[in-house]
């Protein structure tokens, strides 16, 4: 991270006594796009709402460029928001909402003009500046806002769940818009979402909280792939996730049994791992190998099948083992194609012991 | 259920007819003959079936008509004016400053003066306004007085509000209280300062219910009898005054009905022009 524009340290946030957000720490540097993550009431929007001056930390201090930002009020700051709901104002048109936070600047109407059409312009909404707003479809409106807020050339921009109200495949056109932006313009991002895939998609890094506390902060590849606790390996991604007692080790292979059977995994280093430990043995679904003959391997199963989800080109199926664990494997449809798929029927999954990702329980 | 094309089914009709045989009976049917009135004649006392422009001639021809008529709309509109911006603060308060359960009971309380008659309600203000009335008492303390407040233009207004007051502070505040929080914060985000949210996001947004308020306001307070006569004490009679006057004086029902139809025509302008612009899209100051 090169320079720190914002720093949270243990801020928390109550509301008439019940915690929101419990005592987070975390950076945001300048030019980052930083997305906050987590399932609803985890306190992402709170957070998004301090840094915007919207709430008021009940403790600890939020700084900007070094500046103690606690009691600056929101109309002196400036922390642009992009609403879930949009918040354009109904009474006005698009470029009047667009020249809105420029007007307040006391910029003159000419200026105020020449910027708004500037960034209609860029958004591609420019022919679109004297309509009313509720004459817009969702996506104009998506572009209004972002122009609304982009106009005040801010340093840090913050989203909260601006594309949640999209339709699918308009989601993907604006993630595109959102990233290129921000890379052209340089501006810190900060984007809260309670969708993977958006976060994932965009991020340089994810925050991702839990009932109001950080559960994990890194890359999206980091907390894909190492997720730090069972709340992250459960939330992200489709993770197979087996508890269990290490019960051998040899050289650098650990020997574990769980209700679904005897696994093994590579270990790491870095992390000492000793026989007796409980572990949480995780294997990501698309890490796993499917097959309908039994394979000669070490780590395998045998399920039977009980649904399949077709997303695209990936197929994620669902299957129950013996003992009554549920697995799921994720595999493109291509693969797919070349097994005689049909529901209740066994097959044989597989993984490496070096794909293991590996938790050790408190 | 989809809409059947004819719409004069029988069940429909079951549902529907009641209401408009009501509305031809005792609203159509008099409003019409009401207007057939106004082109009849008086003779010795007595009404006579005619058809005659005599009374519209008449009495637009009369001074005391279109005095009464441009000072009913003039307290109406100070009326109207005064109420919206007494209960603004009222409503202000109810919508944003206090919780939702204050609200409920605030919204509640101020249903309760419609349980008593208006009358009642109006001759009340005898006692607080009169020459040896609660305020003139109070003045007299502070060796002031005594003011002059029942029979004049004072008292006509406290009469009028009175009666649309608890009505426009509700309209207001539902109004006001129904706005869209994240409107307001984003006006805050985009750096507009507090002492100009009203200004900038608030009335904009309440444009049309504030509109409907003050329609309802200026209605009431046109056709009301009551305040002016009892507490204004009609010197400067409104349009109802001048319908009983003329009523009285000779008979005179169709020059009483002239006066009733050019109310009638006047409210319904101003409430169509009033609906019209509350729902008009485009805000302009």
């Amino acid at each position: 991270m090169s320079y720190k524009l914002v720093t949270f340290k243990n801020v928390c946030k109550n509301f008439e006594k019940i915690p929101a957000v419990k005592d987070i720490n975390f950076d945001i540097g300048k030019g980052e796009f930083l997305a906050i993550m987590g399932p609803s009431g985890c306190g992402k929007t709170t957070t998004l709402r301090m840094l915007a001056g919207l709430e008021i930390p009940s403790s600890g201090e939020i700084r900007f460029n070094n500046r103690l930002m606690n009691n600056v009020k929101p109309h002196e700051r400036d922390t642009p928001l992009v609403w879930q709901s949009l918040a354009l104002f109904p009474f006005l048109n698009v470029q009047e909402n667009v020249e809105f936070g420029l007007k307040m600047r006391g910029l003159s109407p000419k200026i105020r003009n020449k910027k708004s059409l500037e960034w209609l312009e860029k958004l591609e909404v420019k022919e679109l500046a004297k309509r009313d707003i509720s004459t817009l479809s969702g996506g104009q409106k998506q572009r209004v806002a972002l122009a609304r807020s982009l106009v005040m050339e801010p340093e840090i921009l913050l989203l909260d769940e601006p594309l949640s109200a999209l339709d699918a495949h308009l989601v993907i056109r604006m993630q595109a818009v959102l990233t290129q932006l921000q890379k052209e313009l340089d501006i810190t991002f900060v984007y809260v979402t309670h969708s993977q895939s958006e976060a994932f998609a965009m991020a340089d890094r994810v925050i991702i909280m839990n009932v109001g506390e950080v559960s994990q902060i890194g890359t999206p590849k980091d907390i894909y792939r190492s997720p730090t606790n069972r709340f992250v390996a459960e939330f992200v991604g489709r993770n197979n996730i087996l508890s269990g007692k290490v019960y051998d080790i040899k050289s650098n292979i650990a020997y574990i049994k769980t209700n679904a059977g005897c696994f093994n995994f590579q270990l790491d280093k870095n992390k000492p791992i000793q026989k007796g430990d409980k572990i949480n043995y995780i294997i990501s679904a698309d890490l796993m190998n499917f097959s309908s003959v039994k394979p000669q391997k070490s780590n395998i199963i045998n399920c039977r099948l009980i649904s399949e989800e077709y997303v695209g080109s990936i197929v994620t199926l669902f299957l129950e083992s013996t003992d009554g664990t549920e697995f799921k494997i994720q595999i493109t449809e291509r693969e797919l194609s070349k097994f005689n798929i049909q529901n209740g029927n066994k097959y044989w999954l597989s993984w490496s012991e070096k794909n293991v990702h590996v938790l050790i329980e408190e | 259920m989809k809409p059947t094309k004819n719409n004069l089914n029988i069940y429909s009709l079951t549902f529907r007819l009641p209401i408009i045989i009501w509305q031809l009976l005792f609203f159509v049917g008099p409003v019409l003959f009401m207007v057939a009135m106004s082109f009849f004649l008086v003779k010795n006392y007595r009404m006579t079936e005619a058809f005659e422009f005599i009374n519209w001639t008449k009495m637009f021809s009369k001074n005391y008509f279109w005095d009464s008529y441009w000072f009913t709309i003039i307290i109406a509109g100070t009326s109207t004016l005064l109420t919206m911006l007494i209960a603004f603060p009222a409503s202000f308060t109810l919508a944003f400053k206090v919780s939702d359960n204050i609200r409920r009971w605030a919204i509640f309380m101020l249903i309760i003066p419609f349980f008593t008659s208006y009358l009642v309600r109006t001759f009340s203000w005898y006692v607080i306004l009169a020459e040896k009335g609660v305020i003139n008492a109070f003045f007299s303390y502070l060796d002031l007085g005594p003011f002059k407040m029942l029979n004049t233009h004072i008292g006509t207004l406290v009469g009028y509000m009175t009666l649309t007051l608890p009505l426009v502070i509700i309209l207001q505040t539902v109004t006001m209280a129904n706005i869209d929080r994240n409107l307001i914060e984003a006006a805050y985000n985009l750096g507009c300062k507090p002492k100009s949210i009203i200004q900038r996001v608030i009335i904009p947004l309440s444009k049309t219910g504030f509109i409907i308020a003050a329609v309802f306001c200026f209605i009431l307070s046109f056709g009301d009898f009551v305040a002016p006569f009892y507490l204004g004490g009609s010197q400067e009679p409104t349009l109802p005054i001048l319908i009983l006057d003329t009523t009285k004086s000779g008979q005179q029902w169709p020059r009483a009905a002239v006066v009733a139809i050019v109310m009638m025509i006047t409210l319904f302008s101003i409430a169509f022009i009033g609906i019209m612009t509350a729902y008009s899209k485009s805000f302009k100051k």
